[in-house]
């Protein structure tokens, strides 16, 4: 006869997606898909048996008592013992929303578009693109302790691609917006004209040189920078794994003491998470504080084995295994002003807005790509450069933030692991890093 | 639900309907350090809806069948939105062998076999002394049915296996993965051995001077690059919408004259290997680029017919709806073989944050993973840290010449190829 399971827990997800997209004055596609899955999980004698399925298998108890005993035999093949902590399980209200998207049919959300993508139009842009997201999600959890929540979460967003062209040189100029409060796309000409004008004057950009220099990073690149040099090597899972050089540094300085970085899936922001996908409270985590190494970011499962943190920082996308992940990510305000720290810089290079990144935790190492930028001379800015990257060691990096401004500002994104996106967010105050790695394709 | 239902019941609202299936089994083994800790089962199924009426696409998709009417609806409704095209039709059906290409039945989701590639990945992993940190190993078994009203039916079975593992040794990182439809071909003591050899011998990595160098690109590190920039360029919608680096210059020397980027949905390499493409659509052997010159581009219906150009046999169904897109089959890299390795240079096994590089003019700065000096035709001395800078394009036009090995990777195959003069920034 099949073991009990030690610990379930079901978490179905039911969704409609709306996607537009525009292209070049056309509108391509214009619709909505549907989806439900379900993921029930058990803890077996050893590890994890999880099943995923359609959605519509969830129904009486009968039915519930088969699937769990599918997720039973999946768990077979393990050969570890899996622990888990018990921890709080609470859900944080969801927050009310402005214009609801699910209220506004595609039609007009179309003209919006349509009218939004005209203003990206101008000399030397020789194309255009505006697509549109929206994700309505029913979530339900319940699990073996007794705990059960069912709530929907409507998020939405837009991106602007502008591409302009001139004697053979070809640059673009990109901008999004993502939320969870409300459609976000009436009135927002100016994003638009944004994108095309980046474009334009990234035609008389000089390629960046590569070589160690001063950098100042803009609020969008800074949250990039604490998500990926930071944030991803305090995740629980790396840690325990042994895949983090974060991993024995609870209590140790580990970066300059202005630094404070926090993952806090409670905030509401694009990564809000009222719960996690397992079931447990969200709350503010402050991984670094002035610049001590203070907490991990953990789910049930590796709280238990690697302690040191706080649950609720476990997601998962729709019929896929929660893992632990960041959600609204930031560095707290320091004290200096913009003015101070272009000053303090003297020479160098300001990095603004992000194309991306990627970190190797283990080895300590990240990279991230800025959309542009400015030469720092005299402490002022002057020329604008292209392609510029940043390139560094987490831990030395961390020593290298010389001043924190107190400007910081929060930017919605996605973010990807273990072949699963979800919505967070980034932010911080404009940094000063002294002598870091600026990548370039012309070198010094 | 059935598809003949679902073509009927569209007849009279429709110009033309297309109906994919697929139904999806699969099982999972995750390692957490050299124990496997969760065991994962999956079951799904997906129909998507595609039709035409007066020249406006309109597509929806479900992930149950049961509510076929509501995704049909949905599709139907979405076309009214949409800007018509010259549509000039769904693929009629064509007399395709029926086997299928890329199934293997001795892949089955059987956690037995997981175990057994576990094992052998684990025992390839103690070559070389680093510590496991993750991985695990899929198997999945698939079919697939595409069904239009022009008459066309076509229907495919798939299997897929893949195994991944991650290793460290002090703070060098060593990842290895392979991933094919053939059980017989897949390595995995050889994923075991490079992930511990990339960790172990990658420990006390020395700096690098920043400066020009003689480089050697594995496979990962340049299918990383072509991902970003060179594949995305070949895409005809980009092509057609002045998103590509390409536009304008068919018929141009746009990569060096002896080699050739092909794509071939037949190659014995190849895990992207069918008759038809994600529309229904006849695939062939397609030159992008023969001995350096640029001579065509992908396209899937829809974008062929939109700009007056002839389906290539590129639709492949991505995205959350199930929305045909451009994409590629096997595409591989030929050209002049030598021993990369003969002369001194630096290898490059991957790179770290290649998704950065700008696709519209293939600039690129990006951290190296795994690089070596390589002496004496080997991988001497490992290198601590650096960023390479470059353009994937120009890079493109002065190859030094490629191996003979190649890996797939995904639906590239490519050789280790060899380039001289390219930048990389150091730390001292």
């Amino acid at each position: 006869m099949q073991a009990e399971p030690r610990y379930y827990d079901i978490r179905r997800v039911r969704g409609e997606i709306t996607q537009i997209d525009i292209d070049n004055g056309k509108v391509e596609q214009a619709g909505t898909s549907f989806y439900d899955k379900a993921t029930i999980r058990a803890l077996g004698k050893a590890g994890w048996g999880v099943l995923s399925v359609s959605g519509d298998q969830i129904g009486s108890e009968h039915l519930n008592r088969s699937l769990l005993s599918q997720a039973m035999n999946a768990s077979v093949i393990t050969n570890e013992r899996v622990e888990i902590a018990e921890v709080p399980s609470k859900i944080h209200q969801i927050p009310k929303i402005g214009e609801d998207p699910r209220n506004i049919g595609i039609e007009e959300k179309v003209a919006i578009l349509l009218d939004l993508e005209k203003e990206a139009a101008g000399e030397h842009i020789t194309s255009r693109r505006v697509t549109y997201t929206e994700k309505a999600e029913e979530i339900f959890v319940t699990d073996s302790s007794g705990n059960e929540y069912q709530y929907e979460l409507c998020r939405c967003g837009f991106s602007v691609l502008a591409v302009a062209s001139r004697s053979g040189i070809v640059q673009m100029g990109y901008e999004r917006d993502h939320t969870i409060k409300g459609l976000n796309i009436r009135h927002r000409q100016n994003v638009a004209r944004e994108a095309a004008e980046r474009a334009v004057s990234l035609l008389d950009a000089k390629p960046a040189k590569g070589g160690k220099m001063h950098a100042i990073l803009d609020p969008e690149l800074g949250g990039v920078f604490a998500h990926e040099a930071v944030g991803h090597a305090a995740e629980g899972d790396l840690v325990r794994e042994g895949n983090s050089v974060l991993k024995g540094k609870i209590g140790s300085v580990i970066g300059s003491s202005s630094i404070t970085i926090v993952d806090d899936p409670s905030l509401v922001e694009f990564g809000f998470c009222p719960i996690d996908d397992e079931g447990s409270a969200t709350s503010r985590t402050e991984i670094i504080r002035n610049g001590i190494m203070n907490s991990y970011l953990h789910s049930k499962e590796t709280l238990a084995r690697v302690g040191d943190g706080v649950p609720g920082h476990c997601r998962g996308m729709a019929g896929e295994i929660p893992i632990v992940r960041m959600s609204n990510t930031f560095i707290e305000n320091g004290d200096a002003s913009f003015e101070e720290i272009l000053e303090s810089c003297r020479n160098g290079i300001l990095l603004k807005g992000s194309r991306g990144g990627q970190v190797d935790p283990g080895r300590g190492m990240f990279q991230f790509n800025a959309e542009y930028g400015y030469l720092v001379e005299g402490g002022e800015c002057t020329a604008m450069v292209r392609d510029v990257s940043l390139a560094g060691e987490i831990l030395s990096t961390l020593h290298s933030v010389e001043l924190v401004a107190k400007d910081r500002a929060l930017h919605p994104g996605y973010c990807g692991k273990g072949g699963q996106t979800v919505p967070v967010t980034d932010g911080a105050p404009h940094l000063l890093l002294r002598d870091a790695i600026v990548g370039g394709c012309d070198v010094c | 639900m059935s598809v003949e239902q679902i073509l009927k019941a569209a007849e009279s609202r429709v110009d033309e309907i297309e109906v994919c299936v697929g139904h999806g089994d699969a099982i999972s083994a995750e390692l957490k350090r050299k124990q496997i800790e969760i065991g994962t089962r999956s079951e799904g199924s997906g129909l998507v809806i595609r039709i035409i009426k007066d020249g406006r696409i309109g597509i929806s998709s479900t992930d149950n069948q049961e509510s076929w009417k509501k995704c049909l609806d949905a599709a139907i409704s979405s076309a009214k939105f949409s800007d018509a095209v010259d549509w000039k039709g769904l693929p009629k059906p064509v007399d395709l062998p029926k086997e299928s290409l890329a199934f293997d039945a001795d892949i089955k989701a059987d956690p037995a076999l997981a175990k057994d590639l576990i094992d052998r990945m684990l025992q390839g992993s103690e070559t070389w002394p680093a510590e496991v940190t993750g991985g695990g190993v899929s198997l999945s078994c698939s079919s697939h049915l595409i069904a239009n009203s022009s008459g066309l039916w076509y229907e495919a079975r798939d299997t897929h296996v893949s195994l991944s593992l991650e290793m460290i040794a002090d703070q060098s990182t060593g990842f290895e993965y392979d991933s094919t439809w053939n059980l017989k071909a897949v390595k995995p003591e050889f994923v075991g051995e490079q992930a511990a050899f990339y960790a172990a011998k990658g420990k006390d990595g020395k700096e690098i001077e920043t400066g020009t160098y003689d480089i050697i690109l594995a496979p990962t590190a340049l299918s990383s690059l072509l991902d970003a920039t060179f594949v995305p360029a070949l895409s005809g919608r980009n092509v057609h919408t002045g998103r590509s680096y390409f536009a304008g210059k068919m018929g141009e020397e746009v990569m060096d004259p002896r080699f050739s980027l092909i794509d071939d949905p037949f190659d014995h390499r190849g895990i992207g290997n069918c008759y038809w493409d994600g529309e229904g659509t006849p695939v062939q052997k397609t030159a992008f680029i023969d001995k350096g010159v640029l001579t065509s581009f992908a396209y899937d219906l829809k974008t062929a017919y939109r700009y007056g150009m002839q389906p290539t046999g590129h639709g492949v169904r991505t995205g959350m709806n199930g929305a045909p897109g451009i994409g590629n089959h096997n595409l591989i890299l030929n050209g002049p073989v030598m021993d990369v390795m003969t002369d001194d240079a630096i290898y490059i096994h991957d790179i770290v944050g290649a998704h950065t590089a700008n696709p519209m003019s293939g600039d690129f700065s990006v951290e190296l993973a795994g690089p070596f000096r390589v002496k004496n035709g080997t991988l001497d001395t490992p290198i601590k840290t650096g960023m390479l800078s470059g353009n994937v394009f120009e890079m493109l036009k002065h190859i030094e010449g490629c191996s003979a090995d190649t890996r797939t990777l995904g639906s590239l195959i490519l050789p280790a190829t060899r380039f001289s003069g390219v930048t990389i920034v150091g730390r001292v």
